[in-house]
């Protein structure tokens, strides 16, 4: 057995994250690890990979009982992890953060950066991996980052490789190249533990999986044994389906008009009307959103709410305006790392708690653990740091944050992006909620099946521009990718 | 479109394009700049600040800042002076104490930024005070007098060439080696880029930072030797402000105050920019106070040159 758990055990301070765990992987097998928000996914994965000590239990490698006490002890144990927030030094180049804590020194003990450039090129070769080796990372896209990740851990020699959702930032081909060499290191022998969320790689890589649900192991299964309904009924310990009466009717005033004086097209959205956007990834999805809130400037464009032209200048003026915009990437430039959740929760709409300019904190608390309430939030208090929460929660406050501002349009980018199913329905629910009420929803996604689901109307992007804008029953998902790539008749 | 003048300024060596043109317009300008006798003193007033400024450039590089390096400089002077008092005999133990004692502070500056976990700018400012502290307590007024060897090491020359200069070149280039030659090298330069990347890529990145802060220490320990050999004796106040014109000097050379990128060339250009400039305004009897004014300027000017993407951008 090349890992085997034991009651493994991890309690935080009023969280009991993972509770007598017993798992075992062995040699050249894809291991899935799923579980929704909270699961203990995570918790695991921080114990095998050094990140956290374990409360209780153990960790056997080769049979042999292994203390993974910090991130290089689990490296050298042969435990090497790609992590979902990348892990790599953005001033460095691709060859020294590929060898970064292992740098190779020559006899003398000098740093050979010649031998780096030249080791870093030959395993970027052996795998495949379309890299510069001395192009510096902050000027990689986020797919060529996690490749360098993955060129890292498979630079170490490792034989148990943890992948936490390894697709979520990536492209069609650059996923089937992830696929490829996930292939190809099974075959070597490696032990692959991938944490994800997308039932379809699940299904199409791995080979058992383990399903995890509030720190309890609830089984392991052969992939082959089993359907995704029942890793999803495992995972929520319920039913759900998607596709149950999502939408309700939509009805209403014209509230926002977008149109161009050059020859772009534009387009409008209704009161209590869920727009969809549909595009490839680079198609300007996110930059029309970033136009409408003025992150990003268009001379050509002109922008009508309820009848009056209005120019925002920036996310605050536009909010002013009832134009919200939650942003696809959380991490980046959505949360307040350091914040409370409730801070997090309440930072666009401080002006209403305040009075002649100070901060009247009852109300702020009030309406934040409000809002957070009927989204469902769960967390061990609105105090904790936001970044103790698991991504699904953190979307929540980041929800709650877009709520308290009274948004009369709401831009959701990818909102569903990194949480799991359950969540997902929950903001699916919500968005048809804040519909009801009246409020015009953009909603921008990946998803060929959310959309369908959840939109009235589809607007599909191609190199920018507005390539289709229909009602979502006279669409099809062939119709939409063929706008999509350019290739409608 | 921007002239090449500013181009190059705003380029990555724009402060050695800089210091070029600084040099240049003083030998143009000002006649007594180019006398071999003038050329030597501000080649011997800017040594210890460039050598106390690549230690801080260490400290910039690995994402932390070190403001006891000026008062620790005072202390070193103060003390080794007052070792001497003037004996020859004395020289080689007052080298081990200025180099023991800047090594040791900086050391405790990096265990203690671990063990407490206070952001560098307070503890190390609250060592600037105690250090003061320090100072005071052991004496008001200038005491002891150094040996003849470090009068030599601050003013003589070898062959032309000021000691103090071979000295800052012996340590630009083992500083430089140990940063782009050596893995702790690498290690801090990964540190101030990331320093839970860089953990979690198994580097101890707690030992990186007392090497950093060591490396600071000692900076002002051989920084100290050369300030005390100018002074001739032991004057409590020989290291106040010292730190700041450090920290501007690393800045000004084009490493990044948030860490990760740095350049000890960079430095020392900057040490030598500000050491040219003032030397000009005194040839051209300039006030003081004008100085002063004139230095925060070239500052300003410099670090705006320095973010050709901001400028373009509005």
């Amino acid at each position: 057995m090349l890992l085997e758990i034991k009651g493994l055990t991890k309690r935080f301070p009023g969280v009991l994250a993972l509770e007598g765990v017993d798992f075992t992987a062995e040699a050249g097998e894809v291991h899935a690890l799923v579980g929704a928000n909270g699961a203990g996914k995570s918790t695991l994965m921080n114990l095998l990979s050094g990140v956290f000590r374990p409360t209780e239990g153990e960790i056997l490698i080769d049979n042999r009982p292994v203390q993974l006490s910090s991130p290089g002890v689990a490296v050298s144990c042969g435990v090497s992890t790609v992590y979902q927030e990348f892990s790599s030094i953005p001033q460095l180049t691709v060859a020294q953060n590929i060898f970064l804590g292992r740098e190779p020194c020559g006899k003398s003990g000098i740093l050979s950066h010649k031998k780096m450039r030249s080791d870093a090129r030959a395993i970027l070769d052996k795998y495949n991996l379309d890299l510069d080796e001395t192009s510096l990372v902050e000027t990689l896209s986020v797919a060529n980052l996690q490749l360098v990740e993955i060129a890292r851990a498979l630079s170490v020699d490792s034989r148990i490789l943890i992948l936490d959702e390894p697709t979520a930032v990536l492209s069609l081909p650059e996923q089937e190249n992830l696929f490829r060499i996930i292939e190809s290191l099974k075959q070597q022998g490696m032990l692959i533990l991938y944490v994800s969320h997308r039932m379809e790689e699940i299904f199409s890589i791995s080979d058992r999986v383990t399903v995890l649900r509030d720190g309890r192991k609830i089984d392991t299964v052969q992939t082959a044994d089993i359907s995704p309904q029942d890793i999803i009924r495992m995972m929520i310990g319920h039913d759900i389906d998607q596709s149950k009466g999502l939408k309700a009717n939509s009805a209403g005033d014209t509230i926002l008009e977008v149109s161009f004086k050059d020859r772009r097209r534009g387009f409008k959205v209704l009161e209590g009307e869920i727009l969809g956007v549909a595009g490839l990834v680079g198609a300007g999805r996110t930059r029309l959103a970033r136009k409408l809130i003025g992150l990003e400037a268009d001379e050509d464009m002109d922008v009508i709410l309820h009848g009056d032209k209005i120019d925002p200048k920036s996310p605050g003026h536009a909010i002013q305006h009832g134009i919200v915009y939650l942003t696809e990437n959380r991490k980046y430039d959505g949360l307040f790392a350091n914040l409370s959740v409730l801070k997090n929760t309440t930072a666009s709409a401080l002006e209403r708690f305040s009075s002649y300019g100070f901060l009247q904190q009852k109300n702020e608390r009030q309406a934040g653990t409000e809002i957070l309430d009927r989204l469902h939030l769960v967390a061990s208090s609105v105090d904790a740091p936001i970044s103790d929460l698991s991504g699904g929660n953190q979307q929540k406050a980041i929800f709650g944050r877009a709520l308290l501002c009274n948004p009369r349009v709401l831009i959701c980018d990818e909102p569903t992006r990194g949480v799991d199913v359950g969540a997902k329905e929950e903001i699916y629910q919500l968005l048809l909620g804040l519909a009801e009420q009246g409020v015009a929803i953009i909603f921008i996604s990946s998803e060929m099946k959310e959309l369908f689901a959840a939109a009235h109307r589809l607007l599909v992007l191609h190199e920018g521009e507005i390539v289709e804008d229909l009602p979502t029953d006279q669409l099809t998902e062939e119709k939409v990718l063929q706008a999509a790539t350019g290739t409608a008749a | 479109m921007r002239d090449p003048i500013t181009s190059a300024l705003s380029s990555k060596y724009g402060i050695i394009v800089l210091l070029g043109m600084t040099v240049l317009f003083a030998f143009i300008f000002v006649p007594e700049f180019g006398t071999v006798n003038n050329l030597t003193n501000i080649a011997i007033q800017s040594a210890p600040l460039a050598i106390l400024a690549i230690g801080q450039t260490v400290v910039i590089i690995a994402g932390l800042i070190d403001l006891s390096v000026g008062m620790l400089l005072g202390l070193i002077v103060v003390i080794i002076a007052d070792l001497m008092q003037g004996q020859s005999s004395m020289t080689a133990f007052a080298i081990l104490v200025a180099l023991g004692l800047g090594g040791g502070v900086g050391m405790i500056n990096g265990l203690l930024n671990n063990l407490l976990r206070i952001h560098p700018l307070i503890l190390t400012f609250g060592m600037l005070s105690i250090l003061q502290g320090l100072i005071f307590v052991y004496t008001d007024r200038s005491v002891g007098q150094v040996s003849p060897e470090f009068s030599w090491m601050a003013n003589g020359t070898i062959f032309g060439v000021p000691f103090s200069i071979i000295l800052l070149i012996f340590v630009a280039t083992f500083v430089s080696f140990l940063l782009y030659r050596t893995r702790l090298g690498a290690h801090i330069f990964a540190v101030g880029g990331g320093e839970e990347q860089a953990r979690r890529a198994g580097i101890l990145t707690g030992r990186v930072k007392v090497w950093a802060f060591i490396f600071s220490g000692l900076s002002a320990g051989v920084a100290g030797m050369l300030v005390a050999g100018r002074l001739g004796t032991g004057y409590p106040n020989a290291g106040v402000g010292y730190e700041l014109d450090a920290i501007v000097a690393v800045v000004l050379g084009g490493t990044s105050l948030a860490g990760g990128r740095g350049s000890i060339l960079g430095t020392i250009a900057a040490v030598f920019v500000l050491g040219v400039a003032s030397n000009i305004l005194n040839l051209m009897e300039i006030s003081s106070f004008v100085q002063i004014l004139v230095k925060g300027l070239i500052v300003v000017i410099a670090i705006l040159l320095n973010q050709p993407k901001r400028i373009v951008a509005s």
